[in-house]
């Protein structure tokens, strides 16, 4: 069989597992007891790290509450989980606002650095899919700049309005098309006003950007604000302010028949009680650690007095 | 609008003539790495090739060191000497040296094992040393030779030099990687000229050093076969 009759195979045998799964979702209300079944909810996870530290913490605090969680982790990208909760085959997802909000507005660029905007914004796109995204965490993975804890000891910098003044000691690193992407350095320059002292092309929160911090080429870098290693490498994220980047803060979507009062409350409980610093640990221990998202996840719920 | 128009207009644009990412300071970076990692490759090659090419010893060996050094690739010594050395031109002339070495020692034994043995019984017979006999008598006449050689090292750095730009180097190599990263096309074809220009000049240039350099009675013979003949029946 070649590849694609492989795949399309692979996708027919996941499609019907799915469905047999989900049709046994349909979590009843009611029952105080955390003993006592509450109903299956399925969980779909994106085919990276993150996203399965995200599904474990979001489904293991339903398990906690007494829901029966089962779980899809690394399901693939997008493209292939949002049909699958359209279709019923998950009840919810962990998305990131922005991202999730291009996708279901078929990129129609609405997607701002404001979190609430940009919800709701996805809401209106989700409501007649009998989907709804539940309240953004604090925590969120999206591009962002970071420099050396020395460098910003020196500058002074702890977000990027900062550099403002003291652009032209700055060498800015990312990726080669960062010099014409709106989000990257003609979005600093214009949002900011940080006109830099030269750019570097490097790769996009890759090896080379860890590198050219690592000997001080470049000041000020591009990476990812949920990234494993930011701690490792002694990087700080500046603030973003000016809310230049549009806002990919950790959101749970779900299937509406699912999200009653009592789904809601715990998944918006985890969402509350979750950082981007914690979210960066977590990523830590999973891809650096290498620990289980399951039991890193359930370590992280149990440290921050979830189960008591 | 078509793709030559556009790149004209993107060499007559003056932003693309000045700066950090301007073709003088792109061409001056591509340059400075290209001739390092020749002068470095010549340094290393030329002396074993002459040395072995002179003595006629171990020829073969030299001969298979330096065809494994041209089936090594050099973007994967590019990434390997990337995770030893960081960042920086260290792993750019590292690999690159590595790539312009083979042809150069290849070319000068050949060069050396091809000078004519009575010359060199000649050469001996009027009393010259060793030394003296190859600085004075065989290298004269190996010049075309190990020209051919450092000529085509030198092309082969030129053209491969932008490969320094998938690790964060200078040169010409940034307008091709840029503008994919970019979908900069007409970026990425202006690129790919400016390095095709430069590779030619290199060429031309070292056949005119060639020139120069190649004695006056070897010029006068102009067919490298129809000397060789010249000689031996002399």
């Amino acid at each position: 069989m070649n590849w694609k009759a492989r795949s399309a195979t692979l996708a027919a045998v996941l499609a019907f597992a799915l469905t047999a799964v989900a049709c046994g979702s349909s979590p009843s209300s009611g029952g105080g007891g955390t003993a006592t079944p509450k109903g299956t909810i399925t969980i779909g996870g994106f085919k990276f790290s993150e996203g399965s530290v995200l599904a474990e913490l979001y489904g293991q605090a339903l398990e906690h509450d007494g829901y029966s969680v089962q779980f899809k982790l690394n399901l693939g990208s997008r493209e292939v989980v949002a049909p699958a909760i359209k279709s019923s085959q998950i009840d919810l997802y962990i998305g990131y606002a922005a991202t999730d909000l291009e996708y279901w507005n078929n990129a129609a660029g609405e997607a701002t650095g404001d979190v609430n905007a940009t919800t709701s914004k996805l809401n209106g796109h989700l409501q007649s899919l009998n989907l709804e995204a539940l309240k953004p965490s604090a925590a969120v993975d999206q591009n962002a700049f970071a420099m050396t804890k020395a460098n910003a000891t020196k500058y002074n910098a702890t977000k990027l309005s900062d550099l403002a003044s003291i652009g032209n000691q700055i060498v800015l690193g990312a990726g080669p098309e960062c010099p014409t992407r709106p989000f990257c350095k003609p979005g600093l320059e214009q949002t900011y006003g940080i006109h830099f002292k030269d750019f570097k092309a490097l790769d996009t929160d890759g090896p080379l950007t860890r590198a050219a911090f690592a000997n001080n080429s470049i000041q000020l870098g591009l990476v990812f604000s949920s990234d494993a290693d930011l701690n490792n490498l002694g990087l700080v994220v500046l603030q973003d302010d000016k809310h230049l980047e549009a806002a990919d803060n950790v959101v749970p979507i779900v299937r509406t028949p699912v999200a009653t009062a009592e789904v809601t409350r715990i998944l918006n409980a985890v969402s509350a009680g979750l950082t981007t610093s914690e979210l960066v640990q977590l990523n830590s221990q999973v891809e650096l650690q290498h620990q289980d998202a399951d039991s890193a996840a359930q370590a992280f719920l149990q440290q921050h007095n979830y189960f008591s | 609008m078509s793709i030559v128009v556009k790149v004209v207009q993107w060499f007559t644009d003056p932003a693309h003539w000045s700066g950090s990412d301007g073709i003088p300071t792109r061409l001056v970076e591509h340059l400075q790495l290209s001739a390092e990692s020749v002068l470095i490759g010549a340094v290393i090659a030329l002396p074993i090739g002459i040395v072995l090419g002179h003595y006629g010893r171990f020829g073969n060996v030299a001969m298979n060191i330096s065809n494994v050094g041209r089936a090594i690739p050099t973007f994967a010594l590019l990434v390997l000497s990337f995770q030893i050395f960081g960042l920086g031109d260290t792993p750019i002339i590292i690999s690159l040296t590595a790539l312009a070495i083979p042809p150069m020692v290849t070319n000068s034994y050949v060069a050396l094992r091809e000078v004519d043995p009575d010359i060199k019984e000649a050469a001996r017979g009027m009393g010259y040393r060793e030394l003296a006999q190859i600085m004075r008598v065989e290298l004269p006449l190996a010049v075309p030779l190990i020209m051919a050689g450092i000529r085509t090292s030198a092309v082969q750095v030129v053209a491969t030099a932008t490969l320094a730009a998938l690790i964060a180097g200078g040169g010409f190599g940034r307008y091709i990687i840029d503008g994919l990263a970019q979908f900069d096309f007409t970026k990425m074809v202006a690129g790919a000229i400016l390095v095709a220009l430069l590779a030619l000049a290199t060429e031309t240039g070292l056949a005119a050093l060639e020139r120069v350099l190649v004695p006056r009675g070897l010029r006068l013979l102009s067919a490298p076969a129809a000397r060789r003949v010249a000689f031996k029946t002399a």
